[in-house]
């Protein structure tokens, strides 16, 4: 089958000639408020623009990226909230895990997004789960319609994870088995990475790094067994010189001695 | 029956005009830990269809990624799975208890429009009985609501009944699925995907009060893949209409060959021995080293205690020895399948055993000319000392007994203590 819409916003992401990205996801003030770094989002996330390959922002904070030129990162608009990033040290600690859709792939598309964002969280109550395999089925049903690529970011962090690197799997598996066109997943170790790049199949998968000390080691072997790439975090904002970083990183994703995903 | 409704039946049951379908269900990864079956889904499911499978039961997102695989006149059936559980996930039936599941959860995930745009020719969706009065209740609530939803968009629905939970037993296993099946139809499945129920009489009471065509499901894989074809062809005599099969595929370690036996079982009425076959395997004959033989007779001994059915005797022996002096000067005389019986029965009561090669008596046929025990070179073609009653109407006095090769293992060669009679092979029957 030709390239269609979809395809062609997932090109805006993820660079054509390597098939790598790497990602910045700046949404988490949706759930978490002002972090570190990012109290002024404007002035934190601009400098990235010409970095990164894509920024992930929620619905309300795409209006400041906008003026974008054809170097600078494509939009990746987050379409859910959640209070389950909330630790019991913050502020409001959740009593209940919650989870709630935000935009239809067809709004996301009128915010001028390459792609929709949302979470896949584990661990949680079974209906938080099954909320989110709707959602993830929907919204690729949708994307597919309208040609919004989904990206499903999976999130093992509930009390119910017994094991880390297998829940990863499972979250890749609901992932593909839900029409996803690609998935952002913490660091799940060499073993597992081997298998979720063997069940995905073509799927891009990027790698969000244990920490930024551990992310060009992490993203080596990553891209040795074909995953596509980096998605880093808001931490990244705490650090003295994000630009700097993701610079670094930018250089390590887009190499060209270690060969290419398939496509 | 709508036309729409029924040209996805026919599409899905009568690809091969016999009103039966072997499916694949591979829809695991969208419920279960994941597994071998689930990281190689792409290349199971393209050798699946390579195997001839007549539909594949995929989950949403993959019927997506994997539509190209269904396209043109001679693809399969898409079978979509519109709903989601977490059983696999829940207690002990986990398997890699990554995130483990505490209670059963089962919800309606894509609607039958959207399933009938992703290029579907037929749902599944599960009905739970057992878990508790709720779970019960619901599942009949949204499966008649969502049998409703598809018969507007003309899309056949397969329930899939399931027996799980507290208030299910081993003793009450039976009537619970056989009430599952009952209601299912009731609330206007157009199919069913059901576990076997263990024997064939049940089976055929299920497969009877349902009265759509059932498709026999496999559950946990067996070691022995004989099993899985055994559970499909007793299903099939009990009256199902093909199986939609599982792990028991989707985990075998040649998936393409597995499908190709259930096709030949299902659709060419193939037994399980002969479906199973290698490849590269012959028909058998006997053959003789006569300087071998002793005169002991236990061939002929074995021959017949192999075939009591009532009368005994060693006039009533597939073969015989010639007397002789001593050793090597026997003579062992047996069937050598020279055919000419075959080709002189007026009436053609004789032929080869599809199976086994062996020369086959079909006694309805028979006339009692004598022509083939007159014929036969050997002489090992013999009168039978009882008659035998055809139907109501056909009486034959006597009929002629010949080797049958004891369906492939002769207990003359398997007894035979010097090896002077054995088994050979010859490639094809002519």
């Amino acid at each position: 089958m030709g390239v269609n819409s979809k395809a062609y916003r997932m090109r805006e992401f993820i660079r054509p000639s390597d098939q790598r990205s790497l990602i910045v996801d700046t949404s988490a003030g949706l759930s978490l408020g002002p972090l570190p770094g990012l109290e002024d989002f404007s002035a934190a996330v601009i400098p990235l623009l010409p970095l990164a390959d894509g920024i992930v922002t929620s619905p309300g904070q795409s209006r400041r990226l906008s003026g974008r030129t054809r170097g600078d990162a494509a939009l990746l608009v987050r379409g859910d909230w959640t209070n389950a990033l909330r630790g019991p040290d913050f502020p409001l600690p959740p009593e209940t895990i919650s989870r709630v859709p935000l935009l239809t792939p067809q709004e996301a598309l009128d915010l001028g997004a390459s792609a929709l964002v949302v979470h896949f969280l584990l661990g949680h109550e079974e209906e938080i789960e099954a909320g989110c395999l709707r959602s993830t089925v929907q919204f690729a049903l949708e994307g597919n319609r309208v040609g919004m690529p989904l990206i499903v970011d999976v999130q093992p962090i509930g009390p119910r994870v017994v094991l880390r690197n297998k829940a990863i799997e499972l979250g890749v598996s609901y992932a593909l088995e839900g029409g996803a066109d690609g998935a952002a997943i913490p660091w799940p170790g060499e073993a597992s990475l081997m298998t979720i790049m063997e069940m995905a199949a073509g799927m891009p998968i990027l790698i969000k790094p244990s920490s930024l000390e551990a992310a060009k080691e992490e993203l080596a072997q990553a891209l040795v067994l074909g995953a596509s790439g980096l998605w880093l975090g808001a931490d990244l904002f705490a650090r003295p010189d994000p630009a700097d970083v993701v610079s670094r990183l930018r250089e390590l994703v887009h190499q060209q001695n270690v060969p290419a995903p398939q496509a | 029956m709508q036309t729409g409704l029924q040209a996805r039946m026919d599409r899905l049951f009568n690809r091969h005009g016999d009103g039966r379908a072997v499916c694949v269900a591979a829809d695991h990864g969208y419920m279960s830990d994941v597994t071998p079956n689930v990281t190689k889904l792409r290349s199971i499911t393209e050798a699946v269809i390579k195997g001839g499978a007549d539909g594949v039961l995929l989950s949403p997102g993959q019927a997506m990624r994997l539509a190209p695989l269904f396209q043109g006149r001679d693809g399969p059936a898409l079978i979509v799975r519109p709903d989601w559980m977490n059983m696999p996930r829940l207690g002990t039936s986990n398997v890699a208890n990554a995130v483990p599941q505490r209670l059963l959860y089962h919800q309606k995930v894509i609607t039958a429009e959207q399933a009938l745009a992703l290029g579907a020719t037929a749902v599944t969706i599960y009905l739970f009985l057992g878990y508790n009065d709720k779970i019960e209740t619901t599942g009949i609530e949204v499966g008649a609501r969502f049998v409703s939803e598809c018969h507007r968009v003309e899309l056949p629905c397969i329930i899939e009944p399931i027996a799980y939970g507290g208030q299910v037993t081993g003793a009450r296993l039976v009537d619970i699925l056989t009430l599952g099946a009952r209601m299912a139809v009731e609330i206007g499945a157009d199919a069913l995907k059901i576990p076997y129920t263990g024997d064939v009489d049940s089976f055929h009471r299920l497969c009877s009060v349902a009265g759509v065509p059932v498709l026999v499901l496999g559950g946990a894989r067996s070691d022995n893949e004989r099993d899985a074809a055994e559970l499909v062809a007793e299903a099939l005599e009990a009256g199902a209409s093909g199986c939609l099969m599982g792990r028991n595929v989707t985990k075998s370690p040649d998936p393409e060959k597995m499908i190709r036996q259930l096709c030949l079982i299902a659709h060419e009425g193939w037994s399980v021995d002969r479906a199973m076959r290698p490849p590269d395997w012959e028909y058998l004959r006997l053959r003789a080293h006569p300087a071998d033989c002793t005169g002991c007779n236990l061939c002929v001994t074995a021959c017949v205690a192999h075939h009591d059915g009532g009368e005994y005797g060693m006039h009533l022996a597939r073969l015989r020895i010639e007397p002789g002096q001593g050793v090597g000067q026997y003579k062992v005389m047996f069937c050598t399948l020279c055919k000419k019986c075959i080709d002189v029965c007026p009436n053609h009561a004789l032929r080869w055993h599809p199976e086994t090669g062996a020369v086959e008596l079909l006694p309805e046929l028979c006339e009692m000319c004598n022509k083939c025990v007159e014929v036969c070179p050997t002489k090992v073609i013999v009168h039978s000392d009882k008659g035998i009653q055809i139907g109501e109407s056909k009486y034959l006095e006597w009929y002629p007994i010949v080797c049958d090769l004891c369906g492939g293992e002769p207990a003359c060669a398997r007894i035979c203590p010097t090896g002077a009679i054995f088994v050979d092979q010859r490639k094809e029957i002519k």
